[in-house]
């Protein structure tokens, strides 16, 4: 099925390191995905996996000491870390924009809302001033900003966090972009919140027909809005699906942990499952599987060689050595919800 | 905006520095009513007599000096020395109100085209970083280790007298520190999230710089700035008392303090006897330097961010 849609973005083997004074830290390390034209990709994973340098990396915004040093990522069959900076400045916003997690940071405080939400209309097209405030009232007004006519010349600390998250939305789609990067961007906001501006994101996806990249820890925001999900650990995709094959049926243990690390109805548990130890230093790897310390299917062979991304059904990879184990016990643990 | 005025003018001390302000802005503005010019050049401090040593307030014009006028076809509007005269008979009153323009002149003209020398050079030191950083910075230490005065006053000589000649000076080595301070507060600053998003909205560098960087940046540097418009004008005064400053005559606060160096003592028997060729010119200066320090210190407080809620 995936054959049959257009390609928008493909990421091959991508690596970006950061070459700090204690060594190399490989950040992203050989990631690889594929976003369709409007298709949503989840990416998972714990803090400092590199889900956040992954769509950085996309967007060509790593300063020193951070470098993708290879890989490719072809954005509408070309490929972006050959363009030029200011081509580069040309797709930023016009063709893919990002939205950011700190609403409360990723304003400026000294600009208005209004001159914030049309800068990048401004930057992109000519259009008068006037005109832009103009639009950036209409983007208010889309993203559920009430009373936007006084909302744009406001400033920042005027706005609650929900609202000032409206406002970034708005300010990242005011180009019409067809890519559209969200990192994290409900973290910072309270769950009702959260709701809201999740439900915003999904009806606003079907208006521009655009494809996006969720970036999150929270698998129930996964759940709610991806339609593929990658699942990173230590710069790594361990576990790459669809979303029901995710949910339903994941391969890798540390997918695995992650589902059962969570309240669900649907299945019985006296505990919420923990998974234990803590992200291993970026400097200092495990040899063999990266996952290997915390896994409670460690073998002597994931201490060796670390495993390659395994294809086990159409578009579903793993990356590990015991996959059929995992799928098992996943089936046990999830046996009445499938039922 | 609103605010920082209020502010400043419900203040007690920057309120006292206002004032003092608003009376060197309107004798500056109000000099050639006050004294009208008696030569073509109005800053041309005439003399009252040919004496050589300083005479005591309000003694007369000497005769010869009227002929002299007269002669001229100039009308003399006054016949007293106010505030006396200094060595070589010239008129002290004069020299303070316009020495007033002079003083605006040198310390607004330096302190601004400092500021945007600074500005540019720490800002995009700072943005950009890298190479561009290390030769702008190393630049800037160059012109750092000079001793201040001294490299101004070796430059003066170099370059001659004159007004411009002092301001050229002045600037060459005053703009450094608004380059390290802009630069410390833009390499802080652009770590920020919202110029990563701005960045990430195709905005280009030099848009960054100045819409979300400088207005995020730049009050330390304004707190800086006028407080240095006065202290410009005491190094200028500093130049004119050591001789490399404004040309003899010149209706400068420093050459007249300069043409009071002879007579600081006083005579002997009666110490003290030519106050007023140092004490006029001096409370000029105090005064000048004063107002800008006190609005200084309030712009300071009413835009240090960890006040700015209290206030």
């Amino acid at each position: 099925m995936d054959n049959q849609k257009k390609v928008l973005l493909e990421v091959k083997d991508l690596k970006t390191y950061f070459f700090t004074e204690e060594g190399v830290v490989k950040a992203v390390d050989g990631v690889g995905f594929k976003v369709n034209q409007g298709e949503t990709l989840g990416i998972v994973g714990e803090s400092g996996c590199g889900k956040s340098v992954t769509a950085f990396s996309i967007m060509r915004l790593l300063d020193y000491p951070g470098k993708t040093v290879g890989g490719e990522i072809i954005f509408k069959e070309k490929d972006i870390l050959k363009k030029s900076e200011a081509e580069m400045r040309e797709i930023r916003g016009k063709e893919m924009a990002m939205i950011f997690q700190e609403p409360m940071t990723a304003l400026n405080p000294v600009l208005t809302i209004g001159f914030q939400v049309s800068e990048a209309l401004r930057m992109h097209y000519n259009i008068n001033k006037k005109e832009a405030i103009k639009k950036a009232v209409k983007l208010l007004a889309k993203v559920g900003i009430p009373a936007p006519e006084q909302r744009v010349n406001e400033y920042p600390h005027q706005l609650s966090g929900g609202m000032r998250q409206r406002a970034m939305i708005a300010m990242a789609l005011s180009c019409d972009p067809i890519l559209l990067i969200a990192d994290e961007p409900t973290t910072a906001l309270d769950v009702t919140i959260q709701a809201q501006i999740l439900e915003l994101m999904k009806s606003l996806l079907k208006d521009f027909n655009g494809s996006l990249i969720m970036i999150t820890h929270d698998l129930g925001v996964i759940a709610e809005i991806a339609d593929r999900i990658a699942v990173m650990y230590a710069g790594k995709i361990v576990e790459y699906a669809d979303k029901r094959t995710i949910f339903y049926n994941p391969s890798h243990p540390y997918t695995f942990g992650l589902l059962t690390s969570i309240p669900r109805l649907d299945i019985e548990m006296k505990r919420l499952n923990v998974i234990p130890g803590i992200v291993p230093n970026p400097l200092h790897f495990p040899s063999g599987c990266k996952f290997n310390t915390r896994c409670t299917f460690t073998t002597e062979k994931c201490k060796e060689k670390e495993p390659a991304l395994i294809e086990l059904g159409e578009g579903h990879l793993v990356r590990c050595w015991h996959a059929d184990k995992v799928i098992e016990e996943a089936r046990k643990v999830f046996k009445r919800s499938m039922e | 905006m609103n605010r920082i005025l209020k502010k400043l003018f419900s203040n007690a001390t920057s309120l006292v520095g206002i004032i003092l302000l608003i009376f060197f802005i309107i004798i500056a503005i109000f000099a050639p009513a006050i004294t009208p010019p008696l030569s073509d050049d109005p800053y041309q401090v005439p003399r009252m007599s040919w004496d050589v040593d300083p005479q005591p307030p309000g003694s007369p014009m000497s005769d010869n000096i009227r002929e002299v006028y007269e002669f001229m076809e100039k009308d003399v509007k006054w016949e007293k020395a106010i505030c006396g005269t200094a060595e070589g008979g010239y008129d002290i009153f004069y020299g303070l109100i316009w020495g007033t323009r002079t003083a605006f002149k040198i310390g607004i003209i330096t302190v601004l085209i400092s500021v945007i020398i600074g500005l540019i050079l720490g800002s995009i030191s700072a943005y950009f970083g890298g190479w561009i950083d290390e030769i702008l910075m190393r630049i800037t230490d160059i012109f750092l280790s000079f001793p201040f005065l001294v490299a101004a006053m070796v430059l003066t000589t170099v370059l001659g007298r004159g007004l411009d000649k002092i301001m050229i000076a002045l600037i060459s080595f005053g703009w450094m520190g608004y380059a390290r301070l802009i630069r410390g507060s833009i390499l802080y600053t652009k770590e920020e999230t919202y110029v990563m998003a701005a960045k990430a909205l195709g905005v280009n560098d030099a848009k960054i710089i100045w819409k979300h960087l400088l207005p995020n940046t730049i009050f330390p540097v304004m707190v800086q700035g006028s407080m240095n418009i006065g202290s410009m004008v005491i190094t200028a005064a500093a130049l004119s008392f050591l001789g490399v400053g404004a040309p003899v005559g010149y209706a400068d606060w420093g050459q007249m303090v300069s043409f009071a160096r002879n007579w600081i003592i006083g005579s002997p028997g009666h110490a003290g006897q030519y106050w007023y060729a140092v004490f006029y010119p001096g409370i000029f200066i105090v005064l000048f330097v004063l107002s800008w320090n006190l609005i200084g210190d309030t712009l300071r407080d009413i835009l240090d961010p960890r006040l700015r809620g209290e206030l």
